[in-house]
């Protein structure tokens, strides 16, 4: 391997195609590779975020259900960022405002425990899932961007050809080789991003259901201590 | 940004130069094994097939025939000089000195007389040198003739046989001096009259007052060469080709099978009998059971693209033209 930055536009050098193509070729070019980063960014970012909390939500889960005083826990757990803490946060919180009065209406605390938590869920699914919609969408857009880029650069080709008046290969090949090189830079951001994408949505509605579970078991908890109370 | 955030977006940043560093320093970039070189091929462009006919210089009009430059007419040569030649041969004959300058001055007179035969004789010999060697035997026979008269007294066989041969010996031997003047251009000075070619009424027929053209007196060619009738071939199996790249060929091998095929063709180019298949070569063991098939395909083929075009049509019924046309064909593959 010959370290040395080959220039020559024969090569495949990425540097060498990059400074060779036109400036609407090279916007596209750069376009891509932000989105590229980002989607990377995103992809290690949400995969270890992701990981983390499915993690922290099985020992939540089983601390909580080991737990003797729902009060002391709750206590305990009160500072925790994660999803079922919340949920378990918001239940709590309901479930004192509605018994903090004399009297204590059955029905209209257990839809309001319901909703209470279900909500919570909600808003902890959006923020989870906050950055999936930018997967989606390099995932859907760069190979289009991509391919503005390549039949520009083509165009281009062409109208060198026009110019030289010589249809020789020497003269088109450059041309095409940097215009399809956009193109590639788009699929290769496209492809991780939708992989991802598929796979972080599946892994969200995972959490998600694991949410609702506990949310229903917790709302079930929440529902016999009300029949015992008084 | 979340603090996981940041922590992906550098760990990405980072793959992404270390990837497009290893592309650009030569990791996957082969560099081209074919560079885009053009190199130069010569073309030369065929339009006319077989228009020369096979001579050196094919078609020319010959060079026109000159005359001889003679010089200047001289007068008779004086008689010395001719005295002076006969002595060395004809030492045997010394009469004969005397006549010579009679015959020279007018040579038809000589054939004429029959009668002194030993007295031609050593003239011819000064004049001509080629004939010396014939024209010793004759001496000494006639000396032999001349008793040969007495002889036929003793036999009769022999003395009639004789005679015979010294009247064809001095037959022959007058005639020796008739061309001998005519031809003998070597020695113009020696001889007694001035000498020329011969020009007949029509000397100057067909000459032009334009330089000629050839430098070779050679006749145009009688036949087309071997390298119109390639011309001609190849001309022919191009038009063909279509039609045998239609042919499926039978079986493997067969495509090593040559084909003489003779064609038969019209003015037009059109096919005047069917493609008759007169010979083969490149058969082997392998292809032997495919010549039938590939005798009716090479066949098909040329009764396919049968009307021919472009064909010279100067060299359509020349000897060896392509009235009647043989040629070598294959099937591709």
């Amino acid at each position: 391997m010959n370290p040395v930055f080959n220039m020559d536009a024969a090569s495949l050098s990425p540097v060498a195609l990059f400074i060779h193509a036109d400036w609407v070729v090279k916007f596209v070019m750069i376009g891509l590779l932000l989105a590229s980063i980002w989607t990377w960014a995103i992809i290690v970012a949400f995969s270890r975020k992701l990981a983390r909390t499915k993690k922290g939500m099985t020992r939540f889960e089983r601390d909580f259900w080991k737990a003797e005083d729902i009060d002391a826990f709750h206590r305990m757990e009160q500072d925790n960022e994660l999803p079922s803490a919340r949920v378990f946060s918001a239940g709590v919180q309901e479930w004192r405002r509605s018994t903090a009065g004399g009297h204590i209406d059955r029905d209209g605390t257990r839809e309001r425990l319901a909703t209470a938590m279900g909500s919570a869920v909600a808003g902890e699914i959006d923020k989870l899932s906050d950055r999936l919609n930018v997967l989606a969408t390099v995932g859907s857009v760069a190979p289009f961007v991509g391919l503005f880029g390549t039949v520009w650069g083509i165009m281009r080709s062409f109208t060198g050809i026009a110019q030289a008046q010589n249809t020789s290969l020497a003269v088109v090949a450059p041309g095409i080789s940097e215009a399809l090189f956009a193109t590639a830079i788009g699929l290769f951001a496209a492809i991780p991003a939708v992989i991802a994408y598929n796979r972080f949505s599946h892994g969200v509605n995972r959490v998600e259901a694991s949410l609702n579970r506990f949310a229903d078991g917790f709302h079930t908890t929440l529902s016999r201590q009300l029949d015992s109370a008084r | 940004m979340e603090r996981g955030e940041r922590i992906g977006l550098a760990i990405a940043v980072a793959g992404h130069i270390v990837l497009f560093g290893l592309l650009s320093v030569g990791f996957l970039s082969t560099p081209n094994p074919e560079k885009l070189k053009v190199t130069p091929i010569d073309i030369s462009l065929v339009k006319d097939v077989a228009l020369e006919a096979a001579s050196p210089t094919p078609n020319e009009q010959a060079a026109q025939s000159v005359a001889p430059e003679e010089g200047a007419p001289e007068d008779a040569a004086p008689p010395e000089p001719v005295e002076a030649e006969p002595e060395p041969q004809p030492a045997p004959p010394p009469p004969a000195p005397q006549p010579k300058p009679q015959p020279k001055p007018q040579p038809k007179p000589e054939p004429a007389k029959p009668e002194p035969r030993p007295e031609p004789k050593p003239q011819p010999k000064p004049v001509e040198k080629p004939r010396p060697q014939p024209k010793p035997e004759p001496k000494p026979k006639p000396a032999p003739a001349k008793p040969a008269p007495a002889k036929p007294v003793h036999e009769a066989k022999p003395a009639p046989a004789r005679p015979t041969r010294s009247e064809a010996k001095p037959a022959a031997a007058p005639k020796p001096t008739t061309p001998a003047r005519g031809s003998g251009k070597s020695e113009t000075a020696k001889t007694t009259r001035p000498r020329g070619s011969h020009l007949g009424a029509d000397f100057l027929k067909g000459l032009s007052a334009d330089p000629s053209p050839s430098k070779s007196q050679a006749a145009p060619a009688a036949r087309i060469g071997a390298q119109q009738l390639a011309n001609i071939a190849s001309a022919i199996l191009r038009q063909v080709q279509p039609c045998a790249n239609r042919q499926v060929t039978p079986g493997p091998g067969a495509e090593r099978i040559r084909v003489a095929i003779n064609l038969h063709l019209n003015k037009d180019g059109s096919l005047a009998a069917a493609p008759r298949v007169v010979g083969h070569s490149g058969v082997d063991g392998e292809n032997e059971r495919y010549v039938d098939r590939v005798d009716d395909l090479a066949i098909a083929t040329f009764k396919g693209c049968s009307p021919l075009r472009g064909l010279p049509a100067e060299l359509y019924d020349v000897p060896g033209g392509w009235s009647n046309f043989t040629l070598r064909y294959k099937l591709p593959g």
